[in-house]
C-alpha cells in the first residue's frame, strides 16, 4: 500500500506521522510505504507571525527542520508536486519523478494574493510572511500618531488574527504611551466585525471599551498608495498613515493548474474528509472547499481523523470515523491575557472571559506545537 | 469552617497569586519548550524497540551480574595498565599475551557473544525487520 502525502505543512506533517506510528509494523514488514512531497526543507509555525509583528518573538524561532519533525520511516522529499493523474493514480513531482500511490493526501495548503485587489500589495503591509511580519514590526515601532487602519481580504486564513491583530495593536501602542495619539480602524466585509457571530458579539464590547473605530460592509476595492487611502467596493474610504491588511487568500496554483477546484480549494466531503468523486484522494487543511476556518487546530483535528481512516482501512477494511467540524482556536486578547473559541459543524463557540492563564497556555502552545505536529498531541 | 481552616485557604491563595506574579511570558515559553522536547525525547526512548529490548535484557539477574563483572573488569584494567611497562611489540611479546589463559578466556567470552549476535540479526533479516 502507497500512500503519498502531498505538503509538509501541519496537517501533512501530522498525518504522515499519526500514519507512521500506527501503520508502524506494517511499514516494518514493508507492506506499506509512506511518501511525502513539499515545497521546503523547513516548516514554520505560521501562527508566530503575529508575535513577530510585535517584536515579541525572532523570525528564527519559527523554525525547524521538516525532516527533524518526522517519522524516521516516512520517506520525504523537497520536490513539490506539479501534475496529478488522479485517474491513474500518479502524481508528477517539479523534477519529473513520478510518484504512483493507492491513497493521496492533499495538504498543500493556501497562499495569499494582496496583487488581486489594486494597490494593496504596494500600500499595505501585512504579518502573512516573515519578511512582511519583520518590516510591519520595523514600521510599528516609528509611528508617532495618526490613523493605523485595518483591512480584510476574503477568503483569508485563521479568520481570529483580524480581532487579535487589533487588541495587540491597542496593547502595543498603550505600552509605548501614545495610544491617545493614535487612530485604530477597524474594516471588516460584512454587516457585522467578525464573520463568526458568537465571536463578533463578544468583540464588539471590547472594541467600545479600547476605542477602537470599525466599520463593517467594507469589502476592500482599491489602495490608492499615493494619496494613502483605502477604498471599499461599497463606495466609502478611509484615509491611513498605516494600512495593514490581512490578505485574500487561495489554494495552492498548481491545484488550479490541474483543474482540481476552483480557486485551489478542493471540493470535499465534510464529513469523510475525501475528495468528491475519488474515495482514494484524502483533503485536509486550508486545501478543503469545507465551510470550516482556515487555521492549524482544523488542519489538526482534520489529520487524525484522515490517518486514523486510512489506517483502519489498510487494518480492517473500512473507516472508523468521521470529522465532526472541529476548530479551536487561541484568541490573543492584547498582550496578557487571551481566551478561545471552539466550535464544530453542530455547536458554535461559548467565549469565555479573557485571561492570563489562558494567555500563558497559548505561550505554552506556541512550543508544544512543535511535538504536536510530531503527532504526540 | 473553622478560622484556622480559612487562614489556611488564604494562605493557598496567596501562594498561588505569588507563583502567578512570578511568571512571565519567557518563563512559560521556556518551561513549555523544555516539556516539548522532554516529550519527544520520551517518546523516541520508549518507541525504540532496540533500546526497549535491552532494557529487558539489562533487568535479568545474569545480566546484572555481567554488567558487574564488566565494571570490575574495567575498574581492574585501568589499575593493572596504568601499573605495567609500556609494551615492547613484536611477534614476541603478542604470543606472551596471546598464551595468557586471562586473555583466551577473553577472546572466548567475545566469540561467544558475536555468534549468539550474528545468530540474532539472521533472524531478524529473516523475520523482515
Amino acid at each position: 500500500m502507497r500512500i503519498l502525502v502531498v505538503g509538509g505543512g501541519t496537517g501533512g506533517t501530522i498525518v504522515a506521522n499519526n500514519l507512521a506510528r500506527r501503520l508502524s509494523a506494517e511499514i516494518r514488514a514493508r507492506k506499506v510505504r509512506i511518501t511525502m512531497l513539499s515545497a521546503s526543507d523547513k516548516h514554520m509555525y505560521q501562527p508566530g507571525l503575529l508575535y513577530v509583528a510585535f517584536g515579541q518573538m525572532t523570525p528564527d524561532a519559527l523554525y525547524r527542520d521538516q525532516a527533524s519533525l518526522l517519522e524516521e520511516s516516512i520517506n520525504f522529499h523537497v520536490d513539490p508536486a506539479a501534475k496529478f493523474d488522479l485517474d491513474n493514480k500518479r502524481v508528477t513531482t517539479q523534477s519529473g519523478k513520478v510518484h504512483e500511490y493507492d491513497i493521496l493526501v492533499m495538504a498543500t495548503g493556501s497562499r495569499i494574493v494582496p496583487e488581486t485587489i489594486p494597490g494593496l500589495a504596494e500600500g499595505a503591509e501585512s504579518f502573512y510572511t516573515e519578511a512582511g511580519a519583520v518590516k510591519l514590526f520595523k514600521k510599528l515601532r516609528v509611528i508617532q500618531e495618526g490613523t493605523v487602519a485595518v483591512v480584510v481580504g476574503v477568503p483569508h486564513k485563521c479568520p481570529i488574527a483580524p480581532i487579535e491583530f487589533v487588541f495587540s495593536l491597542h496593547d502595543y501602542f498603550k505600552a509605548r504611551g501614545i495610544r491617545d495619539k493614535i487612530k485604530i480602524k477597524y474594516h471588516y466585509p460584512i454587516g457585522r466585525i467578525h464573520t463568526i457571530k458568537e465571536v463578533a458579539t463578544w468583540a464588539k464590547p471590547e472594541f467600545d471599551r479600547m476605542g477602537i473605530e470599525y466599520e463593517t460592509l467594507f469589502n476592500v476595492g482599491e489602495v490608492d498608495v499615493e494619496n494613502q487611502v483605502v477604498k471599499s467596493e461599497e463606495g466609502t474610504e478611509t484615509k491611513y498613515d498605516l494600512l495593514v491588511a490581512i490578505p485574500p487568500h487561495r489554494g495552492m496554483e498548481v491545484l488550479e493548474q490541474n483543474n482540481l477546484g476552483e480557486g485551489g480549494w478542493i471540493p470535499t466531503d465534510r464529513f469523510k474528509l475525501t475528495m468528491i468523486g475519488h474515495d482514494d484522494v484524502y483533503v485536509l487543511g486550508d486545501t478543503t472547499n469545507l465551510p470550516v476556518s482556515k487555521t492549524g487546530s482544523a488542519a489538526h483535528f482534520e489529520a487524525e481523523v484522515v490517518a486514523e481512516n486510512i489506517a483502519s482501512i489498510i487494518k480492517i477494511g473500512v473507516p472508523v470515523r468521521e470529522y465532526d467540524g472541529k476548530v479551536y482556536c487561541f484568541i490573543e486578547t492584547g498582550h496578557d491575557s487571551a481566551t478561545y473559541a471552539m466550535f464544530n459543524y453542530q455547536t458554535p463557540p461559548d467565549l469565555k472571559s479573557p485571561s492570563k492563564p489562558m494567555h500563558w497556555f497559548k505561550m505554552a502552545y506556541n512550543q508544544m506545537y512543535w511535538t504536536s505536529v510530531r503527532g504526540l498531541l | 469552617m473553622s478560622t484556622e481552616d480559612l487562614q489556611r485557604l488564604v494562605e493557598v491563595a496567596q501562594l498561588v497569586t505569588a507563583a502567578r506574579d512570578a511568571m512571565s511570558d519567557e518563563i512559560v515559553t521556556r518551561m513549555a519548550g523544555a516539556m516539548s522536547e522532554g516529550i519527544t525525547l520520551l517518546d523516541r526512548l520508549t518507541r525504540n524497540e532496540g533500546l526497549m529490548h535491552l532494557l529487558k535484557v539489562l533487568d535479568r539477574q545474569e545480566t546484572q551480574n555481567l554488567l558487574i563483572a564488566m565494571s570490575d573488569a574495567v575498574h581492574s584494567a585501568s589499575q593493572e595498565v596504568s601499573a605495567a611497562p609500556p609494551a615492547i611489540g613484536g611477534l614476541g611479546c603478542m604470543m606472551r599475551v596471546v598464551r595468557d589463559p586471562g586473555v583466551l578466556e577473553g577472546i572466548r567470552l567475545m566469540s561467544i557473544i558475536g555468534k549468539h549476535m550474528s545468530h540474532s540479526l539472521r533472524e531478524q533479516h529473516r523475520q523482515g525487520g
